[in-house]
């Protein structure tokens, strides 16, 4: 179990990088502890045989005028298990609080499995909240748009997938991704076969 | 004898998405070099008969045939379509948010060179050739970084499509309601663009139910879809009797 707190007017950044084959169990809790703390969480997963991937958030506004962020998306293949469960919690007062929570993820397979449960606990009355999640596969227009273009369907899933992906890949990781991207498309196509 | 010298043959052709019967029998011959109009109201099957010749999955062709360049069209996947010089302009293109033009078009133009023998272009001939296209659309440079159509205006959506088939270099296009939406200005740039790109050998099919861009674009053909077939077919004096007394008369 990780756990920081954020003083004021201090921003904390953390990033999770997961590569197929990893299995990781995450428990992280974060205390916005003073005005003008802030959290911003990234968190990407890439799952494609029997990974087992759990990723538990608390985060806690104490105070006023903190924000949090947590952005975690991810794609499961094979018979990989995933899960978050992630629990904003906003403390009586804490008045101008801002904080998201979104976490998205591509089933390749009818065998993997994910589990997502965002939560708001909000006890005070002028905050910004929002949360998200889904669960969902890779979508047929986009594919078709891009093999009518001539781009083979391996290329283009694979594309697909590092565009889902985006917005959480961390800096100077985009070539590692790629490359596993690759090689899980490839495996998902032979599975199939 | 001049059946050999058509690049696209539509014989009785039917299809059907779902339970639902849209193409009822269209036969259509294209020759190299001609510029086809295909007008109808909506519902006629427009828009399914270009995505049957592109091979969208969830359309199902119950009988007929295709000959594309002497090729049986229907048993070709969609990037074999594409390799073989067919282009779709899509009435709503569609938004890859991640994926840069300029990555996209890699992709795209690796495979097709790929699929020809050729070794793929070095990095700064690509992009040269990426500059070239875009400045001949009159596209934004700027736009070579962004995200494929993601929140692009309408008329931005179209030009990024003439774009597409500027590198691509079709030998068939298929407009398909590349005018719905656009301003005139918009208009005329894909109009300068699809008749700069003409040569003797490369055909279009313009379909739409609107007359504007063949203004600009002069079809040698126009054919009128009704419920699923092909009902009249002539020349520009077709548009004048649609624009006067529309659909119905047929």
């Amino acid at each position: 179990m990780e756990k920081h707190v954020v003083k004021a007017g201090q921003t904390l950044v953390l990033e999770y990088f997961i590569l197929p084959g990893e299995s990781r169990d995450i428990e992280v809790e974060v205390e916005l502890a003073g005005p003008g703390a802030a959290l911003e969480l990234r968190g990407l997963y890439l799952c494609s045989s029997t990974e087992k991937v759990s990723i538990r958030t608390l985060v806690r506004h104490s105070v006023p005028f903190c924000r949090s962020s947590q952005l975690i998306k991810g794609i499961a293949g094979g018979k990989a298990d995933v899960s978050f469960d992630g629990l904003i919690v906003v403390a009586p007062g804490a008045d101008g609080t801002e904080a998201l929570q979104e976490n998205h993820n591509i089933v390749l397979t009818d065998t993997a499995n994910v589990r997502t449960k965002p939560q708001l606990e909000i006890y005070a009355d002028d905050v910004k909240c929002s949360h998200g999640a889904t669960v969902g596969r890779l979508g047929d227009e986009e594919l078709f748009y891009m093999r009518s273009r001539g781009i083979p369907e391996a290329d283009a899933r694979e594309l697909q997938i590092l565009s889902f992906l985006a917005p959480v890949i961390p800096s100077g990781r985009r070539e590692e991704l790629e490359e596993a991207v690759r090689k899980t498309v490839n495996g998902s196509r032979q599975d199939s076969l | 004898m001049t059946k050999m010298n058509n690049l696209l043959e539509i014989r009785d052709l039917h299809a059907r998405i779902g339970d639902k019967e849209i193409l009822k029998g269209i036969n259509l011959d294209i020759a190299p070099g001609e510029i086809h109009a295909v007008m109808g109201p909506n519902g006629a099957g427009k828009s399914t008969l270009s995505a049957v010749l592109t091979g969208r999955p969830d359309y199902e062709v119950t009988s007929g045939a295709i000959l594309f360049a002497g090729r049986n069209l229907l048993e070709m996947s969609p990037e074999e379509r594409s390799w073989a010089g067919l282009f779709l302009s899509f009435q709503y293109p569609i938004e890859i948010p991640g994926v840069s033009i300029t990555a996209f078009m890699k992709a795209a133009m690796a495979a097709r060179r790929k699929a020809a023998g050729l070794p793929e272009l070095k990095t700064g001939e690509f992009m040269k050739l990426l500059k070239e296209k875009m400045a001949f659309v009159q596209m934004n440079p700027d736009f070579a970084k962004r995200d494929v159509n993601a929140g692009f205006s309408g008329g931005e959506k179209k030009r990024n499509e003439i774009f597409q088939m500027a590198m691509l270099e079709p030998v068939l296009s298929i407009l398909d309601e590349t005018d719905s939406g656009l301003d005139v200005d918009a208009l005329k740039i894909v109009a300068d663009g699809v008749n700069a790109l003409r040569t003797p050998e490369k055909s279009t099919i313009i379909i739409t139910h609107y007359h504007k861009l063949l203004e600009y674009v002069r079809p040698h053909k126009v054919h009128v879809l009704k419920a699923g077939r092909i009902v009249a077919d002539g020349g520009y004096e077709l548009i004048d009797a649609i624009e006067s007394r529309g659909f119905d008369q047929f």
